[in-house]
């Protein structure tokens, strides 16, 4: 019996060391995102004032807001979804429904999605600007928003593609069996079972794109005034942020700071907010 | 109206088919098989399948696991060719018609031949939506059609009294039986002439079993019903034909009373008293 006790002993500390290990390898990494949000929300909340919303990003040295920023940002993420979503629904809908004939096609589109979702957002940023603003001859919001739908497309390509995936093939096989064709069951019956993972796709391509930086210097480029036209230079609140942050001046040190801090609450609401609905439907669909 | 169809007599005597059962030959047949070989992706899965399905009667296929009952049944609305890979050759006769034959329209084979599955899988909608899913498809209704026709098919499914005063909350609400229910209420709003169901109690509870197989013994009135099930007991409950299948091949059909009692081969009187299965 000593060996059982002896055995017993170093099982507990060994699985008292490895708990130790993993808590403290999370709270190693989780530290720096703390980090990263207080810093933010201090000098964010700091400089936060209502001007922002209101006023223009100022010449150097005068007083101003994000307000023409803020629109532009809105404009094209927006615009990005509104391009991105859809392209993505349908190419994700084909891949788990109507591919099934073809494996080897539909495996080479799947690798090809996942190689754009993890390509570097500066190169779609440049791929847009070689094929449109080149072509068109000046930067434009238009050219921007295409960027960003590049990097909403494979996000919203592989969450329809995965959701599609998880609807139990009986759910297709019923609604078949009921003598509907396959287009209309995809529609009105798969959709809607799949309904809570496409958005929660869809939002989390819309966050990811609100912070974007990169696919927007070469294509929107920015406009320190008031511009809602989004054939011409858009400002938008990332690409504000670098010019700024990268600047002498305090008071533009203060506006990208709070810059930073409304992009990171829309951020944090929108990826919370999707998940959040996601984990609200599961539990429903559970009851 | 799919029942309108004008029925095809064709001839029911079994042509000397080894064990199918000769003498219970039934008077009319719904569905005939004829020498039905399935392929899945190479795996010969049914091998010289010969059968008659009776017409208004419940004819039950037993059989231990993997003998290929399911597959038999997924062949009578070709709902296996969803997937790709799979492959029947033979014929299967629907009034003399061959359901096998490409030009055979899919989606009107399906209006005729409805299907309840293991699992209730209601779909995501209300309860109200559920049922006329189908109708809306197929025809052109005024609301007050719809309306009667919904609440027949629950009526006929003996799901009315329960959900007449909640009919637009969602389906995913109801208990495991009646979600079974409402699927058989869902197949049979289409008026369909024959019901398949692939074990439809296999996830029910006994007294839930108790209701569908009492639903089952109303229906039959009106429909051909074919049930796939792996207990016994219900087969010998149920239905009046039953066919006894291992290893892809039909071993013997008969009346039920017949096979239960006086079963012509060997191998299924193993079966029947449990010496294999």
């Amino acid at each position: 019996m000593q060996s059982t006790r002896g055995l017993i002993l170093r099982r507990r500390t060994s699985n008292v060391v490895s708990k130790l290990l993993g808590i403290a390898a999370t709270g190693f990494g989780l530290s720096w995102l703390i980090w990263i949000l207080i810093v933010t929300l201090l000098n964010g909340a700091r400089a936060l004032s209502p001007r922002i919303f209101t006023e223009m990003t100022p010449p150097p040295g005068a007083d101003g807001g994000l307000a023409n920023a803020l629109v532009g940002s809105t404009l094209m993420s927006v615009l990005g979804v509104l391009i991105g979503a859809p392209l993505g629904i349908a190419a994700g809908t084909y891949l788990a429904e109507f591919a099934e004939r073809r494996p080897v096609w539909r495996e080479s589109i799947r690798f090809v999605n996942d190689i754009l979702l993890s390509a570097p957002s500066i190169v779609l940023g440049l791929f847009v600007y070689t094929v449109l603003v080149r072509q068109v001859g000046h930067f434009s919001g238009i050219s921007g928003a295409l960027a960003l739908a590049l990097i909403v497309l494979p996000v919203v390509v592989r969450t329809t593609d995965e959701t599609l995936r998880l609807v139990p093939n009986m759910m297709r096989e019923a609604a078949l069996s009921l003598g509907i064709p396959r287009w209309k069951v995809t529609v009105q019956v798969l959709y809607r079972a799949a309904l809570p993972g496409i958005l929660t796709g869809v939002l989390l391509g819309l966050a990811r794109i609100t912070g974007e930086t990169a696919p927007l210097l070469f294509t929107a480029l920015n406009n320190q005034f008031w511009s809602p036209n989004l054939n011409g230079p858009t400002a938008s609140v990332p690409v504000v942020i670098f010019q700024f942050a990268m600047s002498p001046y305090d008071a533009w040190h203060s506006l990208a700071w709070a810059g930073a801090f409304v992009v990171t609450m829309v951020v944090l609401v929108l990826s919370v907010g999707a998940r959040a609905f996601l984990l609200k439907n599961r539990m429903d669909s559970n009851a | 109206m799919p029942n309108e169809t004008p029925l095809i007599h064709t001839v029911t005597h079994a042509s000397g088919e080894a064990g199918a059962g000769d003498q219970a030959a039934p008077p009319r047949s719904k569905i005939e098989v004829k020498a039905l070989d399935f392929f899945y992706r190479g795996y010969h899965a049914l091998k010289n399948v010969n059968l008659h399905i009776p017409e208004q009667q419940i004819t039950a296929i037993i059989g231990p696991s993997g003998c290929g009952k399911s597959t038999l049944l997924r062949v009578f609305n070709r709902i296996y060719s969803v997937y790709a890979g799979l492959e029947a050759t033979g014929e299967v006769l629907l009034d003399g018609e061959n359901i096998l034959d490409a030009r055979f329209s899919l989606n009107r084979l399906r209006t005729r031949v409805g299907m309840v599955f293991q699992k209730a899988v209601p779909f995501p909608l209300s309860i109200f939506e559920n049922v006329a899913f189908g109708l809306r498809h197929h025809l052109r209704l005024s609301r007050g059609e719809m309306d009667d026709r919904v609440e027949k098919a629950l009526r006929e499914a003996a799901l009315w009294d329960e959900v007449k005063d909640k009919l637009h909350t969602s389906a995913l609400g109801l208990s495991g039986g009646q979600q079974q229910r409402l699927c058989i209420a869902r197949a049979v709003a289409l008026r369909p002439q024959v019901l398949l169901l692939d074990e439809p109690t296999s996830a029910l509870d006994p007294i839930a079993t108790g209701r569908v197989e009492q639903l089952l013994a109303d229906l039959q009135r009106e429909y051909t019903i074919v049930i796939v099930t792996h207990n016994m007991q219900q087969a010998a409950r149920v239905s009046a034909y039953t066919a006894y299948m291992y290893l892809g091949e039909m071993v013997e059909f008969g009346s039920t009373a017949e096979l239960f009692t006086r079963p012509q081969r060997r191998q299924t009187e193993d079966y029947i008293t449990g010496r294999f299965g």
